[in-house]
């Protein structure tokens, strides 16, 4: 016999256990999600201050369809909420209490200096969403030469939004 | 409609990197036994997920006028076996037992004995082959790779493969000889 035909009679099949094929998915499956959530994670995260962080988080999440993280919060040993963040699509907002990192709420310093602008996929359904939180509407709903739907709202603490979407 | 090539979903995983999943549906088994005949069951499954691992990381570098990714996947793994060759001579001497039981079932215990000292002197030659060469050789007469798959893997041109491959032969038959007549001169 040929030494490669000898060879060939020391293939021996190991003794698999049939579930480590699922197990070996899962670990894959698990890998890719966590891929997948840190590229799809926007690298600019806007801060907002606002004087009460929990009536902000309520309101964001009612008026605006903004979901608070669940693992995000952050809290001081007596038990203050210091700081959360709340996701929209693929996008991220800080929010967190006023005068830390020299940030003020447009409620204390009187003047908003930015507005965050929001893509959403019906702004019909969403100004109505928030009309009905009690979103006091700074512009209204309406369809602009350019090609977008948008209207302008103001949370409960001044803060200006601007959502919209392409006219179809 | 026809199932997508592994190229194609591959191509998709790039934008949607669950869609990498399917490759590991369909070629994972296959992989899991090559690891698993050469480094044992346990060693596989641990081996199995880093290949799978290495394989999603480096998807964009996947030459994709390759229908097949069984290829390129052999040839992650081929690497990964090159650290663990810990127990690999063992294993061949324990699959050399086996064959020569079988080789020589129900013949005398003269011929039993023979056939354990040809095959042990196999796994022996297997296990002392340069690394490059006994890869080339197990994928070939394991895996049972055509050249064309082996260059893939190995990423070699198929000239290369062939050429390592009589080289890998050759030394199989020096290591066995020489063995052979250490045997005859020790007696």
């Amino acid at each position: 016999m040929k030494p490669v035909d000898l060879a060939r009679k020391l293939r021996r099949e190991a003794a698999l256990d049939p579930a480590a094929l699922d197990r070996g998915k899962a670990v894959l499956m698990a890998t890719i999600r966590q891929e997948v959530e840190r590229t799809r994670r926007p690298v600019i995260v806007p801060q907002l201050p606002y004087e009460d962080i929990r009536a902000a988080l309520s309101f964001l999440e009612r008026a605006f369809g903004f979901r608070e993280i669940p693992t995000s919060r952050f809290v001081s040993a007596d038990g203050e909420l210091l700081h959360a963040t709340v996701e929209f699509g693929n996008s991220l907002i800080g929010v967190g209490g006023q005068g830390h990192h020299g940030a003020i709420s447009p409620m204390s310093g009187g003047v908003e200096s930015q507005f965050i602008s929001v893509q959403v996929d019906d702004v019909d359904a969403h100004y109505q969403h928030a009309v009905a939180a009690g979103a006091r509407i700074a512009d209204e709903l309406r369809d602009h030469s350019w090609g977008e739907r948008t209207y302008w709202a103001l949370d409960l603490e001044g803060h200006r939004w601007r959502f919209g979407q392409p006219i179809r | 409609m026809s199932a997508p090539s592994d190229a194609e979903v591959i191509g998709r995983s790039l934008g949607d990197p669950e869609a990498f999943g399917l490759i590991y549906d369909r070629h994972a088994a296959t992989l899991l036994r090559f690891l698993g005949r050469r480094a044992g069951a346990k060693v596989a499954e641990g081996l199995v997920g880093e290949l799978f691992r290495i394989a999603f990381e480096r998807r964009k570098t996947f030459d994709v006028s390759r229908a097949s990714a069984l290829p390129w996947l052999y040839g992650i793994g081929s690497n990964l076996l090159l650290k663990h060759r810990r127990g690999e001579a063992r294993r061949l001497r324990a699959n050399a037992r086996m064959a020569a039981d079988e080789a020589a079932d129900r013949r005398t215990s003269a011929a039993v004995l023979d056939a354990r000292v040809l095959f042990s002197r196999v796994a022996d030659a297997i296990a002392s082959l340069p690394d490059d060469e006994r890869e080339a050789l197990l994928l070939f007469v394991w895996e049972e790779l055509p050249y064309q798959s082996m260059a893939e893997a190995l990423e070699l041109p198929i000239g290369t493969v062939r050429s390592r491959l009589n080289r890998a032969r050759a030394h199989l038959c020096e290591l066995l000889d020489a063995k052979g007549k250490d045997k005859v001169r020790s007696r």
